[in-house]
């Protein structure tokens, strides 16, 4: 990333923030404070671009949503874990790029949540999963393996082993 | 995320006012549960001023809502939801669980029926 701009985010939760090639790098620590963070960055981000209300809602949700389950359930190893979201503007759709260093999880295996019949009988989870499925026009899953994408953050080792890939249409 | 309860009658109105994302239900959360299963009051929610639903909100909003109609205290109803939060809600179908109204008055009838 030699014309890239970085620095060490004075946002909670980010290790680093980087822009290069109008896209955004964004490696978040393994902790929900990286949410709220991330959540500024990328609006700050985006910001130039106009985009619709309707649009930073679904952009936000999926953030939320991926970055979430990766945390709760990806990352369960080591406290020094990151997760890297590349952020782009696309002609047509805003992507959104998720590799994590944790155990493989392909999100597309989760089978959609039943339909809700009772409050009472409601089983809650899977809902993120959907959430993320339904808000965008394209997702796909890719198992990374060791060493294929390797960076340094700092002292950091970045590893990664699942990324993912989300497209929510401009409009 | 700030809360605000207040009392419409026998009706309890809980208010939201800011994201109900990871964050903002983590801030809430017991408050909610307090607020609406301890008082065992049918109970109203003004979405109205909430910038932000996600999977975390829904479920805190269903799993309260359970509590209060398991032990046959009361209903829930939620109202006032802006667009890119009702997108949320219809997405998830949270409305045909916990019913959504068009004003506080109509969410104040459906949970006192």
């Amino acid at each position: 990333m030699s014309a890239a701009q970085s620095s060490a985010s004075n946002f909670e939760g980010i290790r680093l923030a980087e822009t290069a090639g109008g896209r955004l790098y964004l490696f978040l620590n393994n902790s929900l404070a990286a949410l709220e963070g991330g959540h500024r960055r990328i609006r700050q981000h985006f910001g130039p671009e106009k985009l619709a209300p309707r649009v930073i809602n679904r952009l936000e949700v999926v953030f939320e949503e991926v970055v979430a389950n990766i945390i709760r359930h990806g990352l369960i190893w080591k406290p020094d874990q990151l997760i890297l979201v590349i952020a782009s503007a696309l002609p047509d759709a805003i992507e959104l790029v998720f590799e994590d260093e944790g155990v493989e999880f392909n999100p597309l295996d989760v089978p959609s949540p039943k339909p809700f019949e009772t409050l009472e009988e409601t089983k809650v989870g899977g809902l993120g999963v959907h959430l993320v499925r339904q808000l965008s026009t394209a997702v796909a899953y890719e198992r990374i393996f060791p060493g294929d994408s390797l960076r340094w953050v700092g002292q950091h080792k970045f590893c990664p082993s699942n990324r993912l890939i989300v497209s929510i249409a401009r409009s | 995320m700030e809360m605000e309860h207040s009392d419409v009658g026998n009706v309890r109105k809980i208010v939201f006012v800011g994201r109900l994302d990871t964050a903002g239900v983590d801030r809430v959360e017991t408050r909610f549960g307090a607020a609406v299963v301890a008082s065992g009051k049918s109970t109203v929610v003004d979405l109205s001023q909430v910038t932000f639903l996600a999977s975390m909100g829904i479920r805190m909003l269903i799993t309260t809502a359970r509590s209060l109609s398991s032990r046959k205290q009361g209903k829930m109803a939620m109202y006032g939801a802006n667009a890119a939060v009702m997108e949320i809600i219809d997405t998830t179908a949270l409305h045909e669980i916990v019913p959504y109204a068009r004003s506080e008055d109509e969410a104040i009838a459906i949970v006192s029926a």
